[in-house]
């Protein structure tokens, strides 16, 4: 289990919790962020930016600063085949 | 609203294509009202469909029913306080699973509702199949297929409202996993029978669980000891079983729900290879690339604006130019002579010097909003945005500053911290809009060259800035992160770019233009009767000792407040020579210092208005002493090193 800032770029990731305050976190809920959401990081912008998540679960890409992905907890899937 | 027609309100989650509807049904319209600035909260339009009127609202995006920012909020005070007769939902086909969720939010009001589920194009190139009988069957809600950017399914969709309105259509609240489902029905049935109930008991219940602490709980305490503990046992209760809070448990109940429903309707095909977008967005939203592209568009952009504007202007300048020059002959010298003259220079200076610019400044922005560029500029640009103590959610207002001061300020809504909504307001009025675009185009790029504008505009930008830097040391709470959603690329389609564009110059056409003409018959009239000489004398300590101008710009300087283009078309008319010959009066230098003044000195009435009614008077007039502050001492030094 690691945080999503930490966690490998373009691997599917589960999201094992979501740590921070009630604001942060109804703010990814109303986004479709969920406990249990397969996720995945695309990219991220220069000098420390935020990521690029796909919610594979839900469908859309979010952009997430880095004090906020410092909150996710995620753990790494199982490659599939 | 005053007639009696019925309420049909359009919600949806952000970048579902609303507004597009909202326009695709509008275009039907009999009577429009459409006013930027005026109509903050929403667009509000009288339909006339088979001769039957409608009250058609589009309110802005939301993600669900519990705000987080201030222009959610307006959804809900529409939702409960002007009942409507019938809400049509809008849903992202494309993104079913996650819109579905507020769909399911709005199925607890039990109002009449329909779904228009949008951009089935986008679904079916994304490999998305939609069972559409099978969709309305499991939410018991007509569900109507639409392509509103092509105007498809609009007159189906219309067809299901009126049918809602003249039969009914009953719409049941989905219900929930038992454990939870007992404790929202045992809340509902404790509640008081005089409590405030919106849309329904069961509704009310639900908010209550999930509404946050300080909102609902803190107020409930005073008023009813007794209903707070049931709302605190029914929490507990909830959170006792599911070992998270009770909000989560709810929302989390929603989205597994929705998804069910998603997975239950549609079949999705994965695509093999790329496509276009998701190839285009890997080099868009690329941490190297990205940059150098950002900086491409913005240079496109500007150089594009001038190089269709300033060859436009020359045509369009010359028969008024002809024109003005046989007057004379015509009308001697006379009162006549300096009102026709006042006339031809207003009406010329919009159409010959504005329009020009703006246009092809509208149907950029036009392009880059449509295509979902600002939200991925918004991506790129958050390390910067967080050195001015802001992040990248404040990037899409400052864009649409480039385009209008206005909306960009009602756009801060979005923006969930009320010290980010300060901060990014104080700093948009010194964003170049529009109009000031016109005014350095037509003034420092074409006395000076284009190269010379450039620096202008990114000067423009360090000071902005330089100014959110110091501003940043007044606010200390730390902003909030960035959560920001970044939507599909979408490919703009031509007609609806043009839409937004016409309907932008139709607004300027009537409410700006209008000032630009008495504005010059006004300075006309005063230079017949040598009130100029008066007011002129009166600001020349300013003018002519402060930033180095001829006397005769003092007035124009003022009347640049109604609207930022007019200092530009009286500034030609108070030193009375023609376009081309300004230089003849007046220096290179001189001609920076004014349009850095008029640029930065105050923002314009629209401009400052918005700020009093969205952030209220202390804001507002702060803005106007900060940027005369900044107009003064950019003037000053622009004297010092020019």
């Amino acid at each position: 289990m690691m945080s999503l800032y930490q966690s490998p770029r373009s691997r599917k990731l589960r999201i094992v919790s979501i740590l921070g305050g009630e604001e942060m976190r109804r703010r990814l809920f109303a986004l479709g962020f969920h406990q249990d959401d397969v996720i995945e990081v695309d990219s991220q912008a220069i000098l420390k930016g935020p990521l690029l998540v796909k919610n594979l679960t839900s469908d859309m890409s979010v952009a997430i600063g880095r004090g906020i992905a410092q909150k996710i907890l995620v753990e790494v899937m199982p490659d599939e085949k | 609203m005053k007639n009696n027609s019925p309420v049909v309100i359009l919600i949806g989650q952000p970048n579902c294509g609303k507004s597009t509807l909202f326009n695709a049904i509008a275009g039907y319209k009999a009577e429009t009202s459409n006013f930027p600035g005026t109509t903050v909260k929403h667009t509000h339009s009288v339909v006339n469909i088979q001769g039957r009127l409608l009250n058609v609202i589009d309110l802005p995006g939301t993600y669900s029913l519990n705000p987080s920012d201030p222009a959610e909020k307006v959804v809900l005070t529409h939702l409960f306080q002007e009942r409507p007769d019938l809400i049509i939902n809008v849903v992202d086909a494309s993104t079913l699973g996650r819109s579905l969720e507020l769909t399911l939010e709005l199925r607890e009001l039990e109002y009449p509702m329909v779904v228009a589920l949008n951009m089935i194009d986008l679904a079916e190139k994304k490999g998305i199949t939609i069972d559409f009988p099978k969709l309305e069957n499991i939410l018991g809600v007509k569900v109507i297929p639409t392509i509103a950017a092509y105007g498809r399914g609009i007159k189906e969709l219309l067809e299901a409202a009126f049918h809602c309105l003249d039969e009914g259509c009953p719409v049941s609240s989905p219900r929930w996993s038992k454990d939870v489902e007992e404790e929202v029905e045992r809340l509902a049935d404790k509640l008081p029978p005089d409590f405030f109930v919106v849309a329904n008991r069961r509704f009310t219940a639900i908010k209550l669980v999930e509404a946050s602490q300080q909102f609902c709980c803190e107020v409930l305490a005073e008023i009813d000891p007794l209903l707070k503990k049931n709302v605190d046992l029914a929490k507990a209760n909830i959170e006792k079983k599911r070992s998270s809070a009770a909000y989560e448990v709810i929302a989390a109940e929603r989205h597994h729900l929705a998804l069910k429903i998603s997975e239950q309707s549609s079949r999705v095909q994965r695509r093999g290879p790329l496509s276009w977008d998701k190839r285009l967005d890997s080099i868009l939203m690329h941490p190297v690339l990205g940059y150098p592209i950002l900086a491409g568009i913005f240079l496109a952009f500007f150089f594009i604006i001038f190089r269709i504007g300033n060859p436009l202007e020359g045509v369009l300048l010359r028969p008024f130019d002809n024109l003005k020059s046989t007057l004379p002959g015509l009308l001697g010298s006379g009162l006549l002579y300096h009102l026709v003259d006042g006339l031809i220079l207003g009406i010329a200076g919009g159409i010959g010097i504005v329009l020009p610019y703006l246009f092809p400044l509208l149907f950029l922005m036009a392009f880059l909003e449509d295509l979902g560029y600002l939200a991925r500029a918004g991506f790129l640009l958050d390390t910067f945005m967080h050195r001015l103590g802001l992040h990248g959610k404040s990037v899409s207002p400052f864009i649409l500053g480039f385009g209008c001061n206005v909306p960009a300020i009602i756009s801060t809504r979005t923006l969930e911290s009320q010290r980010d909504r300060i901060i990014t307001s104080l700093l948009i009025p010194f964003i170049p809009c529009s109009a000031r675009t016109t005014i350095i185009l037509a003034l420092i790029a074409f006395y000076l060259g284009p190269l010379w504008a450039l620096g202008f505009y990114v000067f423009n930008i360090l000071l902005v800035a330089v100014i959110g830097r110091v501003l940043t040391i007044f606010f200390r709470t730390p902003s909030p992160g960035l959560i920001l959603e970044i939507p599909t690329l979408k490919l703009p389609s031509l007609t609806n770019m043009l839409k937004k564009t016409c309907l932008q110059l139709k607004s300027f056409l009537r409410f700006a233009w209008p000032i630009l003409i008495g504005g010059s018959v006004v300075l006309s009239l005063f230079q017949f009767f040598h009130l100029d000489k008066f007011f002129n004398s009166l600001l020349s300590p300013l003018v002519v000792q402060g930033l180095g101008l001829p006397r005769e710009l003092g007035m124009t300087l003022i009347f640049g407040f109604l609207r930022k283009e007019l200092s530009l078309i009286m500034m030609l008319q108070a030193l009375g020579v023609n376009y081309q010959d300004v230089l003849t009066v007046i220096s290179r230098q001189q001609v920076v210092v004014f349009t850095a003044f008029v640029s930065f000195f105050i923002p314009c009435l629209s401009t400052f208005a918005v700020l009093w009614k969205e952030m209220g008077k202390k804001v507002a007039f702060l803005s106007a002493g900060l940027s005369t502050a900044v107009a003064l001492l950019v003037s000053f030094l622009i004297r010092l090193f020019g």
